[in-house]
């Protein structure tokens, strides 16, 4: 803690639960432990429930300050939880990452459960990806466990975890285009009407689904009931059999997978595309950096062999995300966060406010920013004009760029204009050069063997 | 009996009686299964006579 301390931010998504709320303070995150949590905040530390789950790395790890730099007057302890860089969003997972999310919810819970606790909400906002694996950030989510009330987060958990895992695995709409619509869980109602009919055959969708849908207490009849820790149990037992049968539908419509295995460019041009990009990496000073339209996160992995490095790879394509994230769990690389951005529509700032979740463009930012393959859609098929793109990329580096330039001869522009007979002009290497040297310098440049394309490392003009 | 607390999200309405159901549902089908592999064990004696874990189950 530094002697001269700004004034205490609160975090404008952290209002719901009265038992607490996030702050930073010069830039550090902390959480307060309000004065009505302090009973339940003791027996998750004296139970012995938070060391197990910080020993699971399930949880997150914080340490208790002795200052209140929140000065709130209800305030009872203070905690400074460990710090992350990125901040993401359910709607911006692909369907295992959202599926792992709730695997360690259900986890959380079952190991709670056994140690006289309970998980009081069941929001996928509390978790994070951290080290490649989810993470629990939410310390104050737990409370005294009475066993013979039902679990109060049942229905949040079924609207945010299970009904969009079972939209996916039926549909193949897309988890982030319904967490987007969605942002705090689709409602039974909607489910129901949404999922196909087969999925009535299914136990686990007609109990949790279909049966949910008719259950409805009769009118002025408060809903009393007696359960018991066997029969929670056995629902999260359930749950989980069923999370765990869960697959995203075979990717029909996924525009980018297997576009380096399939590309008529292939493996010649591979194989000269990374050894240039190696090449301008030697000796580049980064510690981030974001790959975007990342595809299978062929170049993310070859970033990522740098040691104490920390990447982010956006693609739109939740089908190469899906893939990524899975090559990322097998072959145990945790220095790359996978999410599902689309650049023509980010994630926007959502939430009261507009102030609860960042927009993706105001949370992101790297030392590198990597665009490879990237810019010939942006412009030939998006018509974003050149001249607007530079400066976009100015926004989320700080220092570094790797932009691979693709002119309009080459196989795959020509892909994309074959219905077209006009798009933004100027679009070539000369207009590119000009456009991006108002804001950046260019480092080194090298056409890539056998193609038209060239690659180019630059360096941002600093103020 | 449920506690009266003061909840800070809304459980939902319906969402402890279909709890309750499927609880109920899950404990049937769990008695019947194991009632399954007891018999079944009295003719594959030795072989696998152990009920799958909740893993492996169907419901």
């Amino acid at each position: 803690m530094t002697s001269k301390m700004s004034e205490p931010l609160h975090h404008p998504a952290s209002y719901r639960d009265p038992s607490g709320f996030v702050f930073q303070v010069n830039g550090i995150y902390y959480r307060q432990v309000n004065q009505p949590y302090a009973e339940d905040y003791e027996k998750l530390m004296s139970s012995g429930l938070y060391a197990t789950l910080v020993r699971n790395k399930w949880l997150i790890e914080h340490q208790e300050i002795p200052t209140d730099p929140a000065a709130s007057a209800n305030g009872y302890k203070t905690l400074l939880p460990a710090q992350i860089n990125l901040l993401s969003y359910p709607y911006e997972w692909c369907f295992t990452q959202l599926r792992d999310a709730a695997l360690l919810t259900l986890s959380i819970l079952t190991q709670s459960v056994g140690q006289g606790m309970i998980l009081k909400d069941a929001s996928p906002y509390n978790i994070q990806f951290v080290n490649g694996k989810p993470l629990f950030i939410d310390t104050l989510s737990f409370e005294n466990y009475d066993a013979g009330r039902p679990w109060v987060a049942y229905r949040q958990f079924c609207e945010c975890f299970l009904f969009p895992l079972y939209l996916e695995h039926y549909c193949g709409i897309g988890i982030g285009k319904i967490l987007t619509a969605w942002p705090d869980g689709i409602p039974v109602p909607t489910t129901a009407r949404m999922l196909p009919r087969k999925s009535r055959f299914n136990p686990g969708a007609l109990m949790h689904v279909h049966l949910q849908n008719m259950v409805k207490p009769a009118p002025g009849k408060s809903e009393r009931s007696s359960f018991s820790q066997e029969k929670l149990t056995r629902l999260i037992q359930h749950l989980e059999s069923i999370i765990k049968k869960l697959k995203p539908l075979p990717a029909a419509h996924s525009t980018w997978s297997n576009y380096y295995q399939e590309t008529i460019l292939s493996s010649r041009y591979l194989d000269e595309k990374q050894r240039l990009f190696r090449d301008f990496m030697t000796g580049l000073p980064f510690r981030t950096a974001i790959d975007m339209g990342a595809n299978d996160g062929v170049f993310s992995l070859i970033l990522a062999e740098r040691p104490e490095t920390s990447i982010t790879a956006i693609d739109a394509d939740g089908a190469c995300i899906d893939r990524l994230y899975n090559t990322l769990r097998e072959k145990k690389i945790s220095n790359i966060l996978p999410l599902c951005i689309d650049l023509l529509h980010p994630s926007p700032a959502i939430g009261f406010r507009n102030r609860e979740r960042p927009a993706f463009n105001d949370r992101a930012g790297a030392d590198l920013v990597v665009a490879l393959a990237l810019i010939h859609h942006l412009v030939l098929s998006a018509n974003i004009p050149l001249r607007d793109i530079p400066g976009y990329f100015a926004t989320m580096t700080t220092g570094w760029l790797i932009i691979e330039f693709v002119p309009v001869e080459d196989e795959k522009a020509q892909e994309l204009i074959r219905n077209k007979d006009r798009w933004h002009q100027p679009y070539d290497a000369p207009s590119f050069e000009q456009y991006f040297g108002e804001y950046f310098s260019i480092g080194k440049k090298s056409r890539i063997p056998g193609t038209e394309r060239t690659l180019y490392l630059m360096k941002k003009h600093q103020p | 009996m449920i506690r009266n607390l003061l909840l800070y999200i809304d459980p939902g309405s319906g969402s402890y009686l279909i709890q309750v159901i499927i609880a109920a549902i899950l404990g049937v089908a769990f008695y019947f299964r194991n009632l399954w592999w007891k018999f079944r064990s009295l003719f594959f004696k030795g072989k696998k006579d152990q009920p799958p874990k909740n893993d492996e189950q169907d419901v």
